[in-house]
């Protein structure tokens, strides 16, 4: 097609028009604006101008003082990536040497031999992961656990995890299923906002949204679920990250505490 | 009627079924929200919720509209046969796969991480799969449409390609530097992880691919009702298009600057330097150029039609003019919306203002004015507009049109001007449910309920809209294709650059190299560690 007359004068034009806005913002966001208000902030113009490239620090444009206290982290574990691979790894087809002296109070299918021990049959890896380190760091104390825990090798933690984990969790017993009144039902699936508690299966439900150590529990020993509910709100035990479940629970009642428990035990 | 008819009806209902669907879950969603609180009201359905209504009417009701409609107009302006029309059915059926998949896996709970996907949330890697099988088909949309344009610049050497079609390619053409980001995203980032080969996802990268999309899409789901403005509307209304340069210049600056400018979607984010975010905000500024051209040329043209009519006096011709036409009525409400949504959107564009409505209820409000608003309201007119020439009847009154257009106008300005104000007081978005008790939250609630009247308003309209074509018998007089407005001035000569896309994505490729060039390279120059894949489907 033969250009119409004036085609290339408007390229041009048009070309020029967009390199001009280009170079123009460029100007004002890369060069102008930075060094000036870099000036108020005592930098000097190469820092302003290569902080604006995003080469080098930015903000803020005075450094705060560093806080010198020590950290008092509530847990050491660390999901690097090599945790994670090992935890989604397959079970190993032997059940790890460490397990028999787990088998004592926990079962040697992961199911509890006194309900006031957990169940460990059919958890997340993860959970158990977490909690067997925490043990082992001091993050979490028991009486017979911490000894345990602390005689194991940090690879030992991983296997023992994955081979509870792959375990089916016990069967429900239905005829003994406690009644699954309608207030605790909210709070499990609601939360209650003007109390600040949220849904337990925000975190706790079939799909979870919660982080990824949150443990699963369903068919848990109701036993068990109401004395960690109750040593959460005491603060006795302290190795969830930023408080949350010793918020939570400090926040529920002894009747709650009770139904609580005994929804999550009798449920699927 | 038109041969591609079964195509371009196929297309049509599969948006429309899904807009309808989702209309269903904005209203319950709002309910939710409200102290009125409805049954089934957990958070885990409200996000399930949320990702359907996001997925259907983002992806599912816009691609499949565009494509119809994008057909409709290869036949039609150009009247010529579209080219290779088993392709395009093909194209259909890949994203009809992808549309079941995604919905499905949503709908199954296994994919609630809202449609926007924010990893390190990561749900069933088939609602991904899913998702970009949509893309795909969209992808095989955009070649026909390119060489539909080829063919008859071939056939009709010197001519300049007709406003509609020069409008639909240049849709075409930015849709596919949009996807870019995003199918990035997905490719490299989110479907592997989800599918459990890596354990974890630098989030930053992730948000600024996505947000190399998030303007453009927005952009792409615009420019039909753009196109209605321009080449539907002035004919509707008796009479002419003031400019057709206008137009052309309004669709290429709509390729030229709503790719380069997707950070002002992070301006709080912290992974990018201001100075960068400041060059974006400047380049954004200049996606108001072609709204504001739009808006002038089309109340041009109206008046054109106004005072053709009889209308005298400086505003005399505004009642001239045939407003009982679904198209211009439309047009009008449209203008009104846009009016609202585009002031927001100068807002949310501000670097500085931004932070005081970032992820607030303002943000909802504002999009859902511009897209459920300004545009829908416009495939609702060219829906009706279209439907006698695809099946051969129409309606006996345009009273049910009318009304329905009425209705989603009201409803949606019930919806969101409250949720401007509650923005404003701080509500927070992508929140399920909120405690009214609490003495800083309990104002909120009268608001809430006022936009849930709204939601049910829509929710009304979005019915009544799928009754009024479905329920068409009465036999079309003329089942003609509309006819699309002529120009004031008759286009016979344009400059070579406003006759096809070689220029323009020179350009685009220039702005985006300096927009984005550095920021995506950091990156890899300087890699963080990556945040753990938070899996949502187990």
């Amino acid at each position: 097609m033969n250009a119409p007359a004036g085609s290339s004068r408007f390229t041009v034009l048009a070309g020029s028009a967009i390199g001009a806005i280009l170079l123009g913002g460029m100007l004002f966001g890369f060069a102008l604006l930075p060094i000036i208000q870099g000036r108020q902030a005592g930098i000097d113009a190469w820092t302003a101008f290569c902080r604006s490239l995003g080469i080098g620090p930015g903000t803020p444009a005075a450094s705060s003082p560093a806080d010198t206290a020590a950290p008092r982290p509530v847990s050491d574990v660390a999901w690097t990536g090599a945790t994670l691979a090992a935890l989604a790894g397959a079970a190993p087809a032997a059940p790890p040497e460490a397990a028999q002296q787990c088998a004592s109070c926990h079962g040697e299918k992961g199911i509890a031999i006194d309900p006031a021990f957990p169940n460990l049959a059919g958890q997340s890896a993860a959970a158990i992961f977490k909690q067997l380190h925490d043990y082992r760091s001091g993050a979490r104390a028991h009486d017979v656990m911490t000894p345990m825990a602390q005689g194991l090798a940090e690879e030992d933690l991983a296997p023992l995890a994955v081979h509870f984990a792959s375990q089916p969790k016990g069967s429900l017993d239905v005829t003994a299923r406690a009644d699954r009144n309608l207030p605790v039902a909210d709070l499990v699936f609601r939360g209650d906002p003007a109390r600040g508690i949220p849904a337990c299966q925000a975190c706790h439900g079939a799909r979870s949204g919660g982080p990824i150590e949150t443990p699963t529990l369903s068919r848990q020993n109701e036993a068990y679920l109401a004395d960690q509910l109750r040593r959460y709100a005491s603060g006795e035990r302290g190795n969830d990250i930023y408080g949350r479940m010793r918020g939570f629970a400090a926040k529920l009642t002894e009747d709650e505490i009770k139904r609580l428990a005994a929804f999550y035990a009798w449920t699927e | 009627m038109i041969a591609s008819r079964r195509l371009v009806l196929a297309h049509l209902w599969t948006a429309f079924i899904a807009f309808a669907a989702a209309c269903v879950l904005g209203a319950w969603q709002m309910w939710v929200r409200s102290p009125l609180r409805p049954p089934l009201a957990t958070p885990e359905n409200y996000f399930l919720s949320v990702t359907a209504h996001g997925s259907a009417m983002a992806y599912v009701l816009t691609t499949f509209f565009i494509m119809g409609f994008g057909y409709y107009v290869a036949e039609t302006a150009l009247g010529r046969p579209l080219p290779r029309p088993r392709i395009a059915w093909a194209a259909f059926w890949i994203a009809m796969l992808g549309t079941l998949l995604a919905l499905g896996t949503v709908l199954s709970g296994r994919a609630t991480v809202l449609y926007t996907f924010y990893p390190p949330m990561t749900g069933s890697a088939v609602y991904y799969v899913g998702l970009v099988l949509v893309v795909v088909g969209s992808w095989v949309w955009v070649g026909l449409m390119v060489e539909a344009m080829r063919r008859w610049k071939k056939a009709e050497p010197g001519r300049p390609v007709p406003l509609a079609m020069f409008a639909t390619v240049a849709n075409a053409i930015m849709w596919a530097w949009t996807t870019v980001g995003v199918a990035a995203e997905l490719l490299f980032q989110v479907i592997p992880a989800a599918l459990g080969l890596v354990q974890s996802v630098d989030v930053g990268l992730s948000r600024t691919l996505f947000s190399w999309t998030l303007h453009a899409i927005v952009y792409f789901w615009l420019f039909p009702a753009y196109i209605a403005f321009y080449t539907m509307a002035p004919a509707a209304a008796g009479g002419r298009l003031y400019s057709d340069t206008m137009g052309r210049l309004t669709f290429v600056l709509f390729l030229l600057y709503s790719l380069p400018v997707g950070m002002h979607h992070l301006f709080m984010d912290p992974e990018h330097s201001t100075g960068f975010k400041f060059l974006q905000m400047v380049l954004t500024a200049f996606v108001a150029v072609p709204t504001l051209l739009t808006v002038f040329t089309i109340t041009a043209s109206m008046e054109i039609a106004g005072r053709l009519a009889g209308g005298r006096g400086l505003f005399g011709w505004i009642g001239a003019l045939p407003w009982h036409r679904p198209m211009v009525l439309a047009t009008g409400l449209s203008f009104v919306m846009l009016f609202f949504g585009g002031g927001g959107g100068l807002v949310n564009m501000a670097y500085g203002m931004n932070a005081m409505v970032h992820n607030t209820s303002w943000v909802t409000a504002h999009f859902h004015l511009i897209f459920g608003g300004t545009v829908v309201i416009m495939y609702f007119a060219i829906a009706y507009a279209i439907w006698p020439s695809l099946t051969g009847r129409e309606a006996g009154s345009f009273t049910r049109q009318r009304l329905q257009l009425w209705l989603w106008f009201i409803g949606m300005m019930v919806t969101t001007l409250p949720w401007h104000w509650l923005g404003l007081l701080g509500q927070w978005r992508r929140v399920a449910l909120f405690d009214y008790t609490n003495p800083t939250i309990a104002p909120w609630a009268p608001w809430v309920i006022v936009s849930f009247v709204g939601g049910l308003i829509l929710l009304v309209s979005a019915l009544l809209f799928v009754a009024n074509l479905a329920g068409r018998h009465v036999p079309a007089l003329r089942a003609l294709p509309p006819r699309y407005a002529q120009s004031h001035h008759e286009a016979s000569h344009v400059p070579t650059a406003l006759n096809g896309f070689g220029f323009w994505n020179a350009a685009v490729a220039v702005l985006m190299l300096a927009a984005y060039g550095w920021p995506i390279a950091q990156f890899f120059v300087e890699p963080s560690p990556g945040a753990i894949v938070h899996r949502v489907d187990r």
